[in-house]
């Protein structure tokens, strides 16, 4: 056969100039993130922006928090999506299946990194977690079910889903064939097989659902349950969380979408998937605007006096150009993607626009959830604190960021992150 | 069991902030980070403005919102009614820092100094303090303490973890008052058994009207004031709270 | 079938071991009153509540690739591709 020269599909395990720049330089940001944190662990905290609420007049939760929720937030969309394709049959969405799952994982990678940014004793939060955790602690669940157990069943997804690619590929001579035996796992592509693992995925998809929507509200219950942070005392956060978690995670995948479409070789991602995507957000992003007017109309309308305070920092104060400027990037994709609707057109450049635009605003409104209840929410009148990040804690943050990415492409080279095309079988025609 | 609580006379406290020197001593409290607060607050507008003083401890809620979240039980509470940390168990999330409705929680941003306020083996200070033990140089505090069993905050402020006023207890343990009580020059401050209705305290809020700070926040403080009232949203406190770390 | 009941067992296991270490082993849920509410019942309690967690996810992995006994539908390498 005259394999040796047929390359592997969707550009895996060739490496092109470009690529290489572009890995290294994500992996330079990346460990000058890591280099910010071990001036932290090194030095303390003390290098953070970060201090004591009350007579320090600080924020103790600054923008690494705000990260975590963020991380968190966009890997909601991956095994969203997954689940969704197996539950809802939305046959357009399979290309993106794969990016949306390896999506979930690295963005709960860097939600974990992003915690460990937070610790001021990291290492003992590696061991006391396990061996102390109380449940009756809101964090319980971030760890137990959104850091453990949700990247544990999002690895177990993509793993079980990519068999089948793996199989193919490990019948291709290849560098990496070792790793696509290693992946399919002895995967033939019997019936009996294909039978088992739509079985498997169906009842995956069935358990990731509620796991999903208990995860990010526990997430939102680390805030919502604290009637000492007036701004942060509400029913609606563990909701809000879910919606602005589904926001931005749709904004991230089409972003990503895009960019796969645009890069990868003869990766075909269907415009209905763009369509669908376009629309989904458009409506999760007009279902959380209504959040949050009814969380500001509750705070102004009669609320406590420093609900009214931290609320009225929010609209006129010193976080108001951040609050506008969120309300800004959802106004403007809300318009974006409607636009896009009408049009009737794929509206690609729409799209990224308005995706990378709510990933701005919920950045910006993850900050806004964690701090302003910090400086100007103390009920004993210490007066308006201030919160400022340092440098250490950009770098982190932007860090992040490059290592997500850097795992991506890398991913994208080692294993089609588009599925393989396959001859339509029963049923599942797409 | 003794169930220890704290009185604090509103009407005697003179904004002096004695309290909050001898806690720094005592316990050797980083710089910006008050175990004990004093509050000075301004009220009404011009010409009729009032000046008012209001000492914050940490409250040792029997319902204690920093003790609910704390993810791995390294702030607990004690039979005697304390609140108290284990520092060697807390992994520095500050949780609690931000559920505490009342601000008490101080987190140790950088490393430890030894002393920061005076050295207790200097020439000059040792014939003074006679001895004295510090609280941050008392190996007791570095071995698990009490009938619990578990380390309490008050020992070498261990970078990166959190601290909190714990009412002296290396002082309540051998049966004196905290240090806050007693250096207050005006007796502001009782400090006892609340459970024991011979104490000091106890007598004060059998005979006197009190309140408790932030009580519908359902924290069940175990420091109660007398006389004078609780902050309103119209209080403004004189001095903006901001100390350089 | 042997591989059906091998995942429904784990899946059981994995949610009967969450649910008594969050119940029984784990620190209780109360009022704080003593030190009890700081420490869990038994050490490690968490760690074992996060591997009911993996349990349940790990009976998919057990159930798609628990090697075949014969009594499926076997060698047919048919998959096609791209």
């Amino acid at each position: 056969m005259a394999q040796q020269v047929q390359p592997l599909p969707y550009g895996v395990g060739h490496t092109s100039r470009a690529w290489i720049a572009w890995v290294a330089a994500l992996a330079a940001v990346a460990i000058a993130g890591w280099y910010g944190w071990s001036v932290e662990i090194s030095r303390g905290m003390i290098v953070t922006g970060l201090r004591d609420i009350g007579p320090m007049g600080g924020a103790t939760w600054g923008l690494d928090v705000a990260f975590i929720v963020y991380w968190v937030g966009v890997s909601f969309a991956g095994i969203t999506i997954a689940a969704l394709i197996r539950l809802a049959s939305l046959h357009a969405l399979k290309p993106i299946a794969r990016m949306a799952e390896a999506l979930t994982v690295v963005a709960l990678l860097a939600a974990t990194f992003a915690i460990m940014y937070d610790l001021g004793q990291p290492l003992r939060g590696v061991v006391n977690l396990f061996r102390y955790a109380r449940p009756q602690s809101p964090f319980f669940g971030t760890f137990t079910l959104v850091i453990s157990g949700y990247l544990f069943a999002s690895l177990v997804y993509l793993y079980l889903d990519g068999r089948a690619d793996a199989a193919a590929l490990a019948r291709m001579p290849s560098r990496l064939r070792w790793f696509h035996r290693l992946w399919a796992a002895g995967y033939r592509g019997t019936p009996a097989e294909r039978a088992r693992h739509d079985r498997t995925a169906f009842w995956l998809a069935i358990a990731i659902v509620p796991l999903l929507v208990t995860a990010h509200s526990t997430l939102g219950f680390v805030f919502g349950l604290q009637v000492g942070r007036p701004g942060w005392y509400s029913a609606l956060q563990a909701p809000a969380f879910v919606l602005l978690a589904g926001v931005s995670g749709l904004g991230a995948l089409i972003v990503i979408a895009v960019i796969v479409r645009r890069t990868v070789p003869d990766a075909e991602i269907p415009d209905a998937a763009f369509r669908w995507l376009g629309t989904a957000l458009l409506v999760l992003l007009l279902a959380y605007l209504y959040f949050m007017v009814v969380e500001i109309l509750t705070n102004i309308y009669t609320g406590a006096a420093r609900e009214r305070d931290v609320t009225r920092e929010l609209l006129f104060g010193d976080f108001a150009p951040i609050y506008w400027a969120s309300v800004a990037s959802f106004a403007i994709s809300v318009g974006l993607l409607i636009l896009r609707i009408v049009r009737r057109g794929v509206g690609l450049g729409l799209l990224v626009t308005a995706g990378i635009l709510v990933n701005l605003g919920a950045i910006g409104k993850r900050f806004l959830i964690v701090v302003p209840s910090q400086t100007h929410g103390t009920l004993l009148p210490y007066g308006t604190g201030s919160y400022a990040p340092t440098w250490v804690e950009y770098i982190e943050a932007i860090g992040l960021f490059a290592f997500c990415a850097f795992l991506l492409i890398v991913f994208a080279k080692v294993f089609p992150i588009v599925p393989l095309n396959r001859a339509p079988r029963g049923g599942e025609a797409a | 069991m003794a169930r220890y609580g704290m009185v604090i006379d509103l009407d005697r406290c003179t904004g002096c902030r004695g309290c909050m020197v001898s806690c720094k001593i005592e316990n050797n409290t980083p710089q910006g980070s008050y175990w004990m607060y004093v509050f000075r607050f301004e009220e009404g507008e011009y010409p009729a403005t009032k000046v008012r003083f209001m000492p914050r401890p940490c409250q040792h809620c029997d319902n204690a919102p920093c003790v609910k979240v704390c993810p791995v039980g390294a702030r607990y509470k004690r039979e005697d009614g304390l609140v108290a940390t284990d520092w060697q168990r807390c992994i520095g999330c500050r949780y609690c820092e931000v559920a505490c409705p009342y601000g008490v929680n101080t987190f140790n941003w950088g490393h430890p100094e030894e002393h920061y306020y005076f050295d207790w083996n200097a020439e000059d200070v040792a014939p003074e303090v006679r001895g004295t033990i510090p609280a941050w140089d008392n190996p007791s505090l570095d071995e698990p303490y009490g009938p619990e069993q578990r380390h309490i905050a008050g020992g070498g402020h261990l970078k990166g973890v959190v601290d909190k006023c714990t009412f002296c207890v290396q002082r309540v343990e051998e049966g004196l008052d905290p240090a806050c009580v007693q250096n207050c020059p005006v007796r502001a401050l009782i400090f006892g058994d609340l459970d024991d209705p011979e104490s000091e305290p106890a007598k004060i809020l059998e005979r006197r009207p009190s309140f408790r700070l932030l009580e519908e926040a359902g924290t069940e403080p175990r420091v109660h004031y007398v006389g004078g009232a609780p902050p309103t949203s119209e209080t403004r406190q004189i001095e903006p709270a901001k100390a350089e770390v | 079938m042997k591989r059906v009941a091998i995942a429904l067992a784990l899946v059981v296991v994995g949610f009967a071991l969450q649910a008594i270490t969050y119940l029984f082993l784990a620190t209780p849920i109360g009022k704080p009153t003593s030190v009890r509410f700081s420490n869990p019942r038994v050490p490690f309690a968490p760690a074992l509540f996060i591997l009911g967690v993996m349990l349940v996810f790990i009976a998919a992995i057990v159930y798609e690739l628990l090697p075949e006994r014969g009594d499926e539908g076997s060698t047919r390498g048919d998959e096609p591709r791209a």
